[in-house]
């Protein structure tokens, strides 16, 4: 026969204050999220050159803290625009993205890890903050002169800049594709 | 006078050409007599120590994205694939998991690996390849040998989905198949990714937690120790 649990006084009020510390943890906690504003990226100028090949390492990390590392070559004209390949560790292409002066996010590869709307979405968008371009839309932040972070509800991107290379991309980099089905 | 410029123009051209593109290569009809020759040859070596050079050439940028690392294997089935240079990080891999390390802010870090699973198929046949245990691929690759100055075995993914990425894996070896002198990933399109294995120690004794997928011991250390090894 199981012994039925007797609550004394002492034991109810411990619990009480247990739960009450619990609330007013979970609600402090509330407070915080709903006052504390998101530090948002901010590039300062001219910390990449406007023409330039430019390699970055990053580890995104996903819902449920699964990680994943990626190769970042990023192509940049002062004129024509932005073009980010990604890939694996062994060189595969995860996505192909341009970004033309218009504001358009054109997808030039995807893959079964990204898919086109993921890439227009989110991989556009950082490659945006990652240059200073992204207005209001970067939450994250600058962790050391050449490593950013970017923190959005879905995942974590922290980026580190390994080498760059200045000098013009050839033209045809930043050329769009003739039709996009979408 | 400027005939014989141009007809040297030509032939420099064509020399140049010729060098970019495959040697002089010719298929075998029966493959498996060389990948028994090349498991028998590699059956000899217990464990290796590689310094390679990956350069990956995307039409898209003029130049060859390249990085530097060392490979590592030993048996049963451990490997290690390392990065050092232009990022630093450590794949490794046993008979049972991987685990990845990323240094940064000055330390490792190890990561909590998404699809772990795949990255250890891909480790499990980086070891089977360098162990020349190539048949024991051929449930996932269509397997072709062409032989001259040296051997390239070809291996085409019977999977579409994985041949829409990877059309074909070349493994080059000497004459003599000694070693694996390069391997080259060819994607669909001009694509491609060449590892080249620049300096090799052959039966290196590895010093202990060289392969520690909880606290791996560091490339200068390890580096230090199989160089040393008689």
């Amino acid at each position: 026969m199981n012994p039925v649990p007797i609550l004394t006084d002492a034991a109810l009020r411990r619990r009480i204050s247990n739960a009450a510390l619990l609330a007013l943890t979970l609600l402090g906690g509330m407070v915080g999220c709903a006052t504390t504003p998101k530090s948002q990226l901010q590039i300062p100028p001219q910390t990449f050159p406007a023409d330039a090949l430019i390699t970055q390492r990053g580890v995104l990390t996903v819902f449920g803290g699964r990680q994943f590392t990626l190769n970042g070559y990023l192509a940049t004209s002062a004129t024509n625009g932005q073009r980010l390949v990604l890939t694996e560790n062994f060189g595969s292409v995860l996505a192909d993205v341009l970004l033309t002066p218009d504001g358009q996010a054109h997808v030039m590869k995807s893959s079964r890890a990204f898919k086109p709307k993921w890439i227009e979405r989110y991989i556009a968008a950082d490659v945006r903050c990652l240059l200073g371009l992204g207005g209001a839309d970067c939450p994250g932040q600058q962790l050391a002169p050449d490593r950013f972070a970017i923190t959005r509800r879905w995942y974590q991107l922290e980026v580190q800049t390994v080498n760059i290379t200045p000098g013009l991309q050839p033209a045809e980099t930043f050329v769009p594709p003739k039709s996009e089905s979408r | 006078m400027k005939k014989p410029l141009f007809v040297l123009a030509l032939l420099l051209a064509q020399l140049g050409w010729a060098a970019d593109s495959k040697p002089d290569l010719h298929p075998v009809a029966d493959p498996k007599p060389i990948l028994a020759a090349l498991e028998q040859k590699m059956a000899a070596l217990n464990s290796v120590y590689l310094e390679f050079t990956q350069e990956r050439q995307l039409k898209l940028f003029a130049a060859p994205l390249k990085s530097e690392g060392v490979m590592l294997i030993d048996r049963p089935g451990l490997i290690r694939w390392e990065t050092s240079s232009p990022y630093q990080s450590i794949m490794l891999g046993n008979q049972k998991s991987v685990a990845q390390f990323e240094f940064t802010n000055g330390k490792w870090n190890k990561l909590k690996l998404g699809f772990s699973q795949a990255l250890k198929q891909v480790m499990d046949q980086m070891t089977l390849m360098h162990q020349g245990k190539l048949d024991a691929l051929t449930s996932d690759y269509t397997i072709s040998v062409a032989t001259g100055a040296v051997t390239v075995v070809t291996l085409v993914p019977k999977d579409e989905n994985i041949r829409s990425l990877l059309a074909a894996l070349e493994i080059h070896f000497p004459s003599d198949l000694a070693t694996i002198q390069a391997v080259v990933m060819r994607e669909p399109g001009d694509d491609y990714t060449r590892i080249t294995f620049k300096r090799e120690i052959r039966n290196p004794k590895y010093p202990a937690n060289t392969f520690d997928q909880a606290k791996p011991l560091d490339l200068a250390t390890i580096k230090a120790t199989v160089t040393k090894s008689p």
